[in-house]
């Protein structure tokens, strides 16, 4: 997939959404699992479109889904865990939340 | 003969024969038998809204998908209670592995609204589908998003029916494929299969294609 054009785009968000995902006091995290069906453009597509991560760090949690059967999306309080679960099973991929152990 | 979804001036664009388009929205409308709500949208935000939180306003709904024995015409789900379609835990799977409580309260939460979501977007591709002129899927930048995630529902079903759960039942079938009698219905639903998941992954594509256009603008925001 070619990323050049990526260089162009600002790098700010990749910033906020690095320390988002690094907070170590945040106690529930949501899962995506690797299934057969939904295809590596299209989860990309859908952490881009949801997180609004940009496609670097969007393609990095696609990898790890596909490569290692499962990636932590996102971390936060219960509550938007649950909505980043139900939101993501609404574009079909196969979300969990659970407490981070 | 299909051609792939490419941005046109007029939006999305797909090229699909009466054929093509006559089984992909017989699978969309499949889908959307499984997804059906409980209560389908009535057009009043509020009333929407409630219903979306699994809560019915109208006593008398409740429980009449299930003691309705007067209509059995065909294909639709069983009615008896306590049955679950296999295929409903891969549309709207389990969001808690190890604690079945708060999974099945999540559930109780959420699967109104996410049937009603799917629904949406399925009844959405049908009518584009439906609209087409010349051959002519045409879809604009809001009705594509929608048109992508009734795609990956129609393939999780059309997987589940397949028996392809893992990346291992996804090789086997394909290597199936290669010896398979050519009137084989399981032959036949994986080169449909296949078919969708071509067609998703050009429309993906486009997406992407498209938002990196946007990228490069001064326009970016979300």
């Amino acid at each position: 997939m070619p990323t050049a054009s990526l260089s162009l785009a600002p790098v700010e968000e990749e910033v906020t959404s690095l320390d988002e995902v690094v907070a170590p006091d945040v106690p529930w995290v949501t899962i995506v699992w690797n299934d057969p069906v939904n295809l590596m453009t299209y989860v990309t597509w859908v952490f881009e479109t949801y997180f609004a991560y940009p496609r670097s760090k969007a393609e990095k949690l696609m990898m790890d889904v596909h490569v290692r059967g499962r990636a932590v999306v996102s971390h936060g309080p219960r509550e938007s865990m649950e909505r980043d679960a139900e939101a993501l099973q609404g574009y079909g991929l196969w979300a969990t939340f659970e407490k981070d152990e | 003969m299909a051609r792939a979804f490419l941005r046109e001036p007029d939006g999305f664009v797909a090229l699909l024969d009466d054929g093509e388009r006559l089984i992909l929205s017989g699978l969309m409308q499949q889908t959307r038998v499984l997804l059906s709500p409980e209560i389908e949208a009535t057009g009043d935000a509020f009333d929407d809204l409630v219903a979306s939180m699994g809560v019915s306003l109208d006593l008398a709904d409740q429980g009449t998908g299930s003691a309705d024995s007067t209509g059995s015409s065909g294909d639709d789900e069983p009615a008896d209670t306590g049955h679950r379609d296999p295929a409903l835990d891969r549309l709207l799977p389990t969001a808690h592995r190890g604690d079945d409580e708060v999974a099945a309260e999540f559930r109780r939460l959420t699967e109104e609204g996410l049937r009603q979501r799917k629904s949406s977007n399925l009844d959405l591709a049908i009518g584009r589908i439906e609209a087409a002129d010349e051959d002519r899927v045409v879809l604009d930048a809001a009705q594509a998003p929608a048109f992508l995630i009734a795609l990956t529902d129609v393939r999780l079903l059309l997987g589940e029916r397949m028996g392809m759960r893992t990346e291992e039942d996804a090789e086997a079938l394909h290597a199936a494929m290669e010896t398979i009698d050519d009137d084989d219905p399981l032959g036949y639903a994986m080169a449909w299969y296949d078919f969708l998941t071509w067609l998703q992954e050009t429309l993906a594509h486009a997406l992407m294609d498209e938002r990196d256009g946007d990228g490069e603008g001064t326009d970016e925001d979300v």
